[in-house]
C-alpha cells in the first residue's frame, strides 16, 4: 500500500485518484451505452440511431466499458484486488445486514450491523454488476461479430439477453445513484473524500481500523522522536 | 383505409426478368441493389421435372417480422404493403434476420426491400414491376379484387395443375402479395406455413415497453423515497453530533474532577 494520506479532522479518504478515474471511465461509458442503446429500444427516439453514428458511438463506449478492468488492473493493482477480495467475502454481520437491508435503504443506519469498507448492500451491488457486465459483453459480442449467421430465432435471444442484462443494470444504477444520495457519498467519488461521521455510521468497523492505524503510526512517530 | 395487394401468378410468370430490370430502373436502385430477384427452380430427374420461377421478393406480410422487430420504424405498414424509409433506417440489420422470406438485405449500411412503389403509386401509377409484365403475371389493386381474382386464374389452371391454390391468404394474418400457385410452394422453396420468430414478438412487446416503464418507475420511486430516507439519515447524524457533544461534556467533566 502506498503512504495513506493524514485523516483530515472531520473527512476521511474514501477513494484514491486512480480508483475514482477508473470509476469515470466505467460510468461514463456505460452512460453512454445506455443512451445510445436507449435510441433503439424507445421509438420515440429512435430518428437519433438513423445514420448509424449512435451505433459507432456505442461501439466506442463499448470498448472502454470492456477495457475498464484492464486499466483497473494496469492503474491500481492493489485496489483492484482489495476490491474484488472485499466484495466476495461476507462475515456474519454482512448476512445479518442483508436481512434488515429494507431499514438501511429507508434511512436508518445507527442500528444496523457493523459494516467494514463495503457494505454488505455494496458487495451484492458489485457481484451483480460483474456478472451482469459479463452477460452483456458476452451478448454484446456476439451481436456484433456473428448476428448474421446466427438465424433469428438465435438472434432475438441474445437481443433480449443483451436487452434485460442492461435493464437490471439500469435498475442496480438507479439503487446506486439513489444510496449515493441518501448516505451524501457522492463526493467520495469526486474529490476522494467523505465526511466522517457518514462513514462512522455506515462502516464503523472500517473507520475504527483507520484510526488504529493512525494511532499506531502516531505511537511510531512518538517513540522514534524519543 | 384500403387495403392493396399484389397479383403473382406463378401460372404466367416466363423469367424474362422485365420485372427486376423495371423495378431497378424505375426506382432508381444503385449498383447491387434489387428489390427482385427471379430464382430457376427445378425439382425431379428428367423427364419428371417440375418447378419454375420462384419470385423472390417482399409478400408484404400483414404480421410483418421485419416491422416487429425495426427499432426505428423505418419498416412500417401502409395499405396492406410493407414500407420502409431508408432516411430513419438505423442499419442494425435485424429485419435481415427476421424476415421468414429473407427478404430485406443490407445495401450501403442500411436496409433494402420492395416498399410496393410507394412513390409510384401515390401518383396514381401502378408499381413498375406491373406495369411492365409481358406475361399479365403481375396485377396490383385492392385487396379484394386481386383476391377474387387470384381465385379465378387458380380455378381456370386446375384441369392442368390439380394443386393449383392461392398462396398468401392465411400466411402470417394475410400476405399483400397473393400468389397463384400452379403447384406446391415447397418445389419453390417458398415455405408453406411461414413463421415470425416468437422472440421477436417478445423483445418488441414485452421487453421494450417493461423496460421502460420499469425504470422510469424505479427512478421516480428512487427520487421520492431518497429525499425522504435522506432526511433520516441526516436526523441520525445529529443524533450522533449530540452524542458526541455529551461525551465531551463528560470527559470535560471528568478531567475537571480529576484535578480537583
Amino acid at each position: 500500500m502506498g503512504t495513506r494520506e493524514p485523516l483530515r479532522e472531520r473527512e476521511i479518504l474514501r477513494y484514491r485518484k486512480r480508483p475514482r478515474i477508473v470509476h469515470a471511465m466505467l460510468a461514463s461509458s456505460f452512460l453512454i451505452l445506455l443512451f445510445t442503446g436507449l435510441v433503439i429500444l424507445w421509438p420515440a427516439l429512435s430518428g437519433l440511431a438513423a445514420g448509424g453514428f449512435t451505433r459507432w458511438l456505442h461501439r466506442v463506449a463499448a470498448v472502454i466499458f470492456m477495457a475498464v478492468p484492464f486499466v483497473y488492473w494496469f492503474a491500481d493493482r492493489e485496489g483492484a484486488k482489495e476490491l474484488m477480495i472485499d466484495s466476495f467475502k461476507y462475515d456474519r454481520d454482512d448476512w445479518r445486514w442483508l436481512k434488515r437491508f429494507w431499514s438501511y435503504a429507508f434511512g436508518h443506519t445507527a442500528n444496523m450491523p457493523r459494516q467494514g469498507r463495503l457494505n454488505a448492500g455494496q458487495k451484492m451491488h458489485h457481484a451483480l454488476v460483474m456478472l451482469l457486465s459479463a452477460s452483456i459483453v458476452f451478448s454484446g459480442l456476439i451481436m456484433w461479430f456473428f448476428m448474421p449467421s446466427l438465424g433469428p430465432t438465435l438472434q432475438a435471444w441474445v437481443v433480449v439477453i443483451h436487452d434485460l442484462s442492461m435493464l437490471a443494470l439500469t435498475l442496480l444504477l438507479v439503487g446506486h445513484l439513489y444510496f449515493t444520495f441518501v448516505y451524501r457519498a457522492l463526493s467520495g467519488m469526486t474529490r476522494g473524500y467523505i465526511d466522517a461521521d457518514d462513514a462512522r455510521l455506515e462502516h464503523a468497523k472500517w473507520v475504527e481500523e483507520l484510526e488504529a492505524e493512525a494511532a499506531a503510526e502516531a505511537a511510531e512517530e512518538t517513540t522514534e522522536k524519543v | 383505409m384500403a387495403e392493396y395487394a399484389f397479383l403473382l401468378d406463378l401460372g404466367r410468370c416466363i423469367g424474362c426478368q422485365a420485372c427486376v430490370a423495371s423495378c431497378k430502373v424505375g426506382n432508381e436502385l444503385g449498383e447491387g441493389q434489387q428489390y427482385i430477384e427471379l430464382i430457376e427452380k427445378t425439382h425431379g430427374e428428367f423427364p419428371n421435372l417440375s418447378g419454375g420461377w420462384d419470385n423472390h421478393r417482399c409478400f408484404h406480410c400483414a404480421d410483418a417480422a421485419c416491422v416487429t422487430v425495426c427499432p426505428t420504424g423505418a419498416l412500417f405498414k401502409e395499405d396492406g404493403l410493407t414500407r420502409l424509409d431508408r432516411s430513419v433506417c438505423s442499419g442494425c440489420a435485424y429485419c435481415t434476420e427476421a424476415c421468414p422470406y429473407e427478404v430485406p438485405v443490407m445495401w450501403e449500411g442500411k436496409s433494402s426491400k420492395c416498399d410496393g412503389c410507394a412513390a409510384t403509386v401515390s401518383a396514381g401509377g401502378n408499381p413498375w414491376c406491373v406495369k411492365t409484365c409481358p406475361s399479365n403475371a403481375l396485377a396490383y389493386g385492392p385487396r379484394e379484387e386481386i383476391q377474387a381474382e387470384a381465385h379465378r386464374r387458380a380455378d381456370a389452371m386446375r384441369d392442368r395443375y390439380p394443386n393449383a391454390e392461392v398462396y398468401g391468404e392465411t400466411q402470417l394474418d394475410g400476405l399483400g402479395m397473393l400468389v397463384v400457385m400452379p403447384d406446391d410452394p415447397e418445389l419453390l422453396d417458398i415455405p408453406i406455413d411461414p413463421k415470425t420468430p416468437f422472440m421477436a414478438d417478445v423483445w418488441q412487446k414485452v421487453v421494450q415497453p417493461g423496460a421502460v416503464v420499469l425504470t422510469l418507475g424505479a427512478a421516480v420511486l428512487a427520487g421520492v423515497g431518497g429525499v425522504i430516507a435522506r432526511r433520516r439519515h441526516e436526523e441520525e447524524l445529529v443524533v450522533l453530533e449530540v452524542e458526541r457533544v455529551i461525551d465531551e461534556a463528560d470527559e470535560a467533566d471528568v478531567a475537571k474532577e480529576e484535578e480537583g
